[in-house]
């Protein structure tokens, strides 16, 4: 036992690896991936083997799904393909979700860990400054930072990144009093580690189970914003997406159920399996479910 | 020959909501290279204070050092910078904590942690550090240490942790070892085998130990010199046997009273009445006076200061005006 010992070069198992060993056992999580890895697939390569533009009109409108074998989700009041929208539509929506899923993250999780972690007059002002953009209706405020730029897949990310972070910095910042007062973090002190080793390698990976859950939740609450904002006209008009979809056809739903179902069923469908990610992530990340 | 780890006249403060209190009020120790100094009192006397004055860690605000100075190799750590200090915990001075169930990080592998601490103070490549945790571990005593390396620290006993522990803090070969407590959650029949290993470390490291326990069991076994605390002050100060056989302050007594024998058939143990004073609510006089037996109005009046008194060769520095007097 002792003398092997010193020789055998030991592979230190990183987190990572011990996660996914972990990630792959949890069935709904494994699911969720394979959905949203194949509405990624579908959206990048899909228009390869189905070709059309979203925007031709190539049809008789409200033609319903099934009845041309050609549009098989059937056509919008225009006359254009669904299904070509869906996919052309998709890569937009969850770009901009993953983008505002991003900048709320990184906006949210910076200020909450600092706040927390120092506490005092910085956790002071950066809490003012998060209750400012807290107090702004978060819809509105958006609306008006799109329409000061020009609507486009940036600029409605960034809207939606900057009124959602508020909540995750609260929420980071919770996390961090809590943790800052643990014996661990103390311990992580008397060896030398530093202040921004601190923040990163001891109290951040213990707060991440509750922010990768919140992380997938923006995830999804940004894909529904941009529908809501593209579904009141403040899309970027020259980009399909599915709330795009939705907005142009929702004045005909009582005549044709079909050009909003569709896209309303690919957000759901989408945000579903991102949720059922972000929960298989929490799970795989906390060591103490790993032995079961 | 100066000591390797002195503390003099430390004062320590803390802003409450009942105001400033004093933590710690001129407390001087000294350890010297290869010792191992108890320190002993119950909860709330400045036992883990001192320690974590030493390491820089006292939470600030609302803590503050407020005199006095801690020269560790005859540097004052006092005032010196974060920078510094972040340098000399770990490599010149480790901590072992009373929680072992707490004090290591739950999502990090044993092995990794003690891995980083080794990174944090030597230029090595992870693969090296991790090998070095391995060894770490194998020489506190973990069995199949290549195996317990990759366990989270939830896989892992009381007993085992706390070894863990020791092996972080001695990754680096600190010159001062300060445990707070290491025993007392653990079972007896480890805290005896922890000991062992203390002992074990300070022969093969030559590390001096500062030993902050409640347990005068422990003290008998472990130290050289004892220092008791009371109320945030030293008040009395000798030999491990020499306090162990001839205590001098009635708190000190008290302690070694509370000890209770095998074989002996005592329907109660003995218990030293009362509780040690909030800390907002210490006087003028001797913190200890209204649970002392010999308090005369002396005693409520005046501060009693630590020193010699008397020339029996057991004597030693006791801040007790009964002591003085002779009347104790």
């Amino acid at each position: 036992m002792t003398g092997t010992t010193a020789q055998k070069a030991p592979e230190a198992r990183s987190p990572a690896r011990e996660a996914w060993r972990m990630y792959r056992r949890n069935l709904p999580a494994v699911a969720g991936a394979i959905i949203l890895l194949a509405i990624i697939g579908a959206t990048l390569y899909g228009t390869f083997f189905y070709g059309g533009d979203p925007f031709e009109i190539v049809w008789a409108p409200h033609e319903a799904p099934g009845a041309t074998p050609e549009f098989p989700l059937g056509t919008d009041y225009l006359g254009r393909d669904i299904v070509a929208g869906l996919l052309t539509g998709g890569g937009p929506t969850l770009a901009v979700g993953a983008a505002a899923a991003l900048i709320t993250m990184i906006i949210g999780v910076s200020l909450g860990a600092l706040a927390g972690y120092y506490g005092g007059w910085l956790d002071n002002l950066l809490m003012r400054f998060t209750e400012f953009f807290q107090v702004l209706p978060a819809l509105l405020f958006a609306m008006v930072l799109i329409t000061l730029f020009s609507p486009s897949l940036w600029t409605i990310a960034i809207a939606i990144g900057v009124v959602s972070w508020p909540q995750t910095a609260r929420l980071t910042r919770a996390e961090f009093l809590k943790i800052k007062e643990l014996e661990y973090v103390t311990a992580a002190r008397a060896i030398g580690a530093k202040n921004g080793r601190i923040i990163w390698k001891v109290i951040l990976p213990n707060a991440a189970p509750p922010l990768i859950v919140s992380a997938t939740l923006t995830i999804g609450v940004a894909i529904l914003f941009e529908a809501g904002l593209s579904f009141l006209g403040l899309g970027d008009p020259n980009q399909m997406s599915w709330g795009l979809m939705i907005g142009a056809n929702r004045e005909y739903i009582l005549d044709a159920w079909w050009p909003v179902t569709f896209p309303g069923l690919a957000i759901f469908l989408t945000v579903f399996a991102v949720s059922l990610v972000g929960d298989g992530l929490n799970d795989a990340f906390n060591p103490k479910l790993r032995e079961r | 020959m100066t000591a390797l780890l002195e503390i003099e006249d430390l004062r320590v403060t803390f802003n409450t909501r009942h105001g400033q209190v004093t933590a710690l009020d001129s407390v001087s120790l000294h350890v010297n290279e290869g010792e191992t100094l108890g320190v002993v009192g119950e909860s709330g006397c400045g036992k883990s204070i001192t320690a974590l004055s030493v390491m820089g860690l006292i939470p600030s605000p609302p803590g503050r050092i407020a005199g006095g100075e801690i020269r560790l190799d005859g540097e004052n750590l006092v005032g010196a910078s974060d920078k510094r200090l972040r340098r000399l915990r770990g490599a010149e001075a480790a901590m072992i904590f009373q929680e072992p169930m707490t004090s290591l990080n739950p999502v990090f592998t044993v092995g990794e942690q003690i891995a980083e601490a080794i990174m944090l103070h030597q230029k090595v490549s992870h693969d090296r550090a991790f090998r070095d945790a391995i060894e770490l571990l194998d020489r506190v005593g973990i069995p199949s240490p290549e195996s317990r390396a990759r366990d989270y620290p939830h896989q892992l006993s009381g007993g085992m942790r706390q070894r863990v522990m020791i092996a972080m803090a001695v990754s680096c070969r600190p010159r001062v070892l300060i445990a707070d407590e290491p025993t007392t959650a653990l079972d007896v029949t480890v805290q005896a085998q922890i000991f062992d290993l203390l002992n074990e470390i300070q022969r093969d490291f030559g590390a001096a130990i500062v030993l902050i326990t409640h347990d005068m069991g422990a003290i008998s076994e472990m130290a050289d010199r004892v220092a008791v605390m009371y109320a945030g002050r030293v008040i009395e100060e000798a030999s491990a046997d020499n306090v162990l056989d001839h205590p001098l302050h009635p708190y000190a007594r008290g302690l070694i009273d509370c000890i209770p024998a095998l074989g002996r058939e005592e329907t109660d143990l003995k218990e030293i009445p009362g509780v040690v004073p909030p800390l907002h609510l210490l006087g003028e006089g001797c913190a200890f006076a209204d649970r002392c037996a010999h308090c005369e109005p002396r005693c409520l009046r005046e501060k009693p200061r630590l020193v010699t008194h008397g020339n029996h060769p057991a004597a030693h520095p006791a801040a007790c005006h009964g002591v003085e007097e002779g009347r104790i």
